[in-house]
């Protein structure tokens, strides 16, 4: 971001021509350009292909020769007669892992920065960080080890301690809370990163001042730490606005994997497709789903944009 | 106001870049289409057919490959270069294993096959479990015309009758070549130990669920050291049900629609589309409670469901479980003293018998010819000589005995009944070429030689029950067009599979009444009706 803007502001000298711009912003072009053919060729070279979203495909006459069936595709979905709860618990999950997510990597980013001992900053920085390195595939592999009735070792403990097992696999109630903890124990030191170098950013100066004036930690933080943060707080939460109506499926497959007992409570919009297409393979309709997704997902971005504008127009991301 | 523009643009850019990322194998697909129309000529003869450019016939398999660099691995290519130099004498090619392992085996065998980039020659398929026909549909695999099979495949031409080409046909076009002459029976059923079956009180072995229950409940009280009397990984909900449907009533389900056996017909009245999930509901509700009592017995893990670390076949190998569902071909293995079966060296009274679903009501159906088949991918680039290496490997002796058994003296020998058996240095964990190559689209009766190890005593007794109560797979020619109802057919088998984990193992919450009911409510809403509807209109059109 802070990048386009200095590129961007580049060109308001007037007098000098275009190429000259160009030219004097050689190093910092460079250094956009892996991102720039990254997102051309993945994200730009791709689009023409959503119209498989709407054609019966077939192999050997590729998407644009495939025959057109409009929405036929999008039919699957809205026969399932499961749309509306699949969406909702995709967004509420969603909700709760950007709410918590965001508040717990400040809090953590916060608390980092307050720390004085940098031994022990840097060996807790590491290990909350770790957890982002594991595969989704071991987290399930994981929690099952961990909560499982007949071996788990939760349950072993609650033997020793002579207290009833407990069946969580069995029991859809609890699984928002397991879920949303788990996704939080991986993401949390990975996001706070952000937020720490954002903190770190902060001119040192003003702290200093601070300081200087009296402000105790507290005030430090209320005053000058979570305000300098807004527009970093706001563009990550944009960001992760675009993304409400896809789901973690790694997580969710990993975890809760074949089990139908839990899916009131844990199913959302990616495993339902996947295990609902599985069965005949269907670019089209995969497609179809992507593309509704995509479709929501760049509503509601506007409309999260339109709303920040309309409160502090520096914030929004156009 | 442009600049607006474009930041629109570049975010919903962003948003929908992810999803079509996700489909990205999709549009680089349609590029390569090698060897579309095969290029066969009707004029061309065996003798004239060019085979002067060496070429390699990549020969794609369900199975996991031999971990690089190991022994195995070096058995296997010492079997491969013995018959690469046959099949480079008489058709100039070599054939290289592409392997589909079986982790997610179904979407990676249909992603390679999308490919179509000619990575694949030799396609091993079936109508029932590898999608066959959808494939073909989808353009994946490439029309065999009688010109080409009798130029190139001249052997496996003239061995298939007419009739059974004729069940190998879309819209009039060849697309499989059928492992139609070889016995193996692949119904299934509950395999158990017979010899703890006899200590349980039940002299004659299982022959019913009750039986059955009785066995696996005295197994439970009886057998304390067993791991789990069956550690299920929660997989094979659909074959319980069908396999107490079978059992109670004489449908048989029409393959290939998808994964659940939800539609068929009966043996009394075979084109009438019946579904018995929605029509034998008392069946099911019986069934319900008895899966509940196995489970509250804690026949399988508590959570099976979520069980994926098992692997009960092997357990049952070395006598660490009681029980494994699956069907006969599986049986003749494990009911057989060999050397991976060690149940059998560590106590000398160990018997396994298979208690077949059906039994009880006298349903058995033979199996479909396109249970195991050979297409060619319509990726490929020598579509002709991939049916030249076809009809050697399935046809040609030495081809033959290579690919399925490996090295003679090596990997297998005769004894001195002409039956085969190992060599006394054989390696069950490595020089097992048959279980390396999964050579199932094309064995040939013609050519097998009988297994030594197999308990041929057992094994015999039950085919010539088999073939006693058998009747055809009367749908063979039935390929449905379910365009229409694609849609509908996914979501009552999501409806049906996600009701019938609960079911199948007992851990549903509420009364048996109430959870058949409502799996038969959703269905209904899922619109099992209006496919039954058109699956029968299509079964009139063909049949009538």
């Amino acid at each position: 971001m802070g990048k386009s803007k200095t590129a961007s502001s580049g060109t308001g000298v007037r007098k000098r021509g275009f190429l000259e711009t160009i030219w004097r912003y050689r190093v910092l072009e460079l250094m956009c350009l892996p991102a720039v053919i990254f997102f051309f060729l993945f994200h730009y070279m791709p689009m023409p292909g959503i119209y498989v979203a709407f054609v019966k495909y077939n192999y050997r006459k590729g998407i644009f020769g495939s025959k057109f069936i409009g929405l036929d595709n999008f039919k699957f979905l809205a026969e399932s007669g499961k749309l509306f709860g699949l969406t909702k618990n995709t967004i509420l999950y969603n909700l709760a892992f950007i709410i918590l997510g965001n508040f717990l990597a400040i809090l953590v980013a916060i608390l980092l920065n307050e720390m004085q001992h940098k031994m022990f900053k840097k060996v807790s920085q590491t290990l909350m960080f770790l957890p982002y390195f594991i595969s989704q595939v071991l987290v399930g592999l994981l929690v099952y080890s961990l909560l499982n009735f007949d071996t788990g070792f939760v349950n072993e403990i609650l033997i020793a301690l002579g207290k009833p097992k407990w069946q969580p696999y069995s029991d859809p109630s609890v699984w928002p809370v397991l879920i949303v903890l788990i996704h939080l124990w991986q993401q949390t030191g990975y996001n706070s990163v952000v937020y720490f170098a954002a903190i770190c950013g902060i001119d040192a100066e003003i702290i200093e001042a601070a300081k200087v004036d009296g402000a105790n930690a507290f005030q430090r933080i209320r005053y000058i730490i979570l305000p300098s943060l807004r527009p970093t707080i706001v563009i990550l939460l944009l960001f992760a606005l675009g993304g409400i109506v896809r789901g973690n499926f790694g997580l969710f497959w990993n975890v809760i994997g074949s089990n139908s007992v839990l899916y009131p409570t844990t199913d959302i919009i990616e495993t339902f497709v996947y295990r609902a297409t599985m069965s005949d393979f269907n670019f089209s309709t995969a497609s179809a789903v992507g593309f509704y997704q995509s479709l929501v997902g760049f509503v509601i971005v506007m409309l999260a944009n339109l709303a920040v504008k309309k409160i502090d127009p520096d914030y929004s991301l156009f | 106001m442009k600049k607006k523009l474009l930041a629109a643009l570049l975010s919903a850019s962003m948003v929908i870049g992810t999803a079509a990322c996700g489909s990205s194998g999709t549009s680089a697909t349609p590029a390569a289409n090698g060897g579309d129309d095969g290029g066969a000529t009707a004029t061309e003869t065996a003798a004239e057919i060019d085979t002067s450019e060496h070429v390699v016939i990549n020969y794609m398999t369900t199975g996991d490959p031999p971990e690089a660099g190991t022994e195995k691995e070096a058995n296997l290519n010492a079997m491969l270069d013995e018959l690469n130099k046959i099949l480079t004498e008489k058709v100039n090619a070599e054939i290289q294993i592409y392997y589909i392992p079986w982790t997610d085996y179904l979407s990676n065998y249909n992603l390679t096959l999308a490919r179509m980039d000619g990575s694949v020659d030799l396609v091993g398929t079936a109508s029932d479990w590898l999608d066959a026909w959808p494939n073909a549909k989808n353009g994946a695999f490439l029309e065999l015309s009688e010109d080409m099979l009798k130029t190139y495949a001249p052997k496996t031409w003239e061995s298939v009758p007419a009739d059974h080409w004729d069940l190998c046909k879309y819209n009039g076009e060849i697309y499989l070549m059928p492992e139609d002459n070889f016995a193996q029976w692949t119904n299934h059923g509950w395999i158990y130990r017979l010899d703890w079956a006899k200590e349980a009180g039940l002299s004659d072995g299982v022959h019913s669920w009750e039986d059955m229950t009785k066995y696996v409940l005295w197994v439970k009280e009886n057998k304390k050291d067993l791991k789990y009397v069956w550690d299920s990984d929660g997989t094979q909900y659909s074959q319980m049900s069908n396999g107490w449907i079978a059992s109670h009533t004489d449908f048989v389900a029409v393959d290939g629609i998808c994964s659940g056996a939800l539609w068929g017909g009966k043996k009394s009245d075979l084109y009438t589309v019946t579904t018995p999930v929605m029509t034998e509901t008392d069946s099911l509700v019986e069934y319900a409670k008895l899966m509940k009592q196995w489970a509250e017995a804690g026949v399988w893990p508590t959570d099976v469901l979520n069980n994926t670390s098992g692997s009960n076949r092997d357990e049952f190998r070395v006598g660490d479980v009681a029980v494994e569902q699956h069907h006969t071909q599986t049986w003749t293995d494990l009911c057989s003293a060999t050397p991976a079966n060690k149940i059998f060296q560590d106590d000398p009274n160990a018997e396994v018998g298979i208690f077949y679903f059906g039994e009880e009501s006298k349903n058995v159906v033979a199996l479909s010819i396109t249970h195991g088949a050979m297409a060619i991918s319509a990726g490929s680039a020598n579509p002709e000589r991939a049916l030249m290496v076809y009809d050697l490997i399935r046809n040609d002796k030495d081809c033959y005995m290579l690919f399925n058994y490996g090295i003679e003296g090596v990997s297998w020998e005769l004894d001195e009944n002409g039956l085969r058996k190992t060599p006394d240095s054989y390696d069950p964990d490595t020089q097992n070429i048959n279980g390396m190559t999964n050579y199932w689209w094309g064995r040939n009766d013609d050519l097998e030689v009988k297994d030594a190890t197999r308990n041929w005593e057992a094994i015999d007794k039950l085919y010539a029950e088999y073939d006693k109560l058998k009747i055809d797979y009367p749908y063979g020619q039935f390929v449905p067009e379910v365009d229409s109802i694609q849609s509908k057919i996914d979501n009552c088998n999501e409806v049906y599979t996600n009701y019938m984990k609960q079911i199948s193992y007992g851990i549903y919450n509420g009364s048996a009444e109430d959870i058949v009911a409502q799996m038969q409510a959703d269905l209904k809403t899922a619109g099992i009706d209006d496919v039954t509807a058109e699956l029968q209109k299509q079964f009139d059109e063909l049949y009538k």
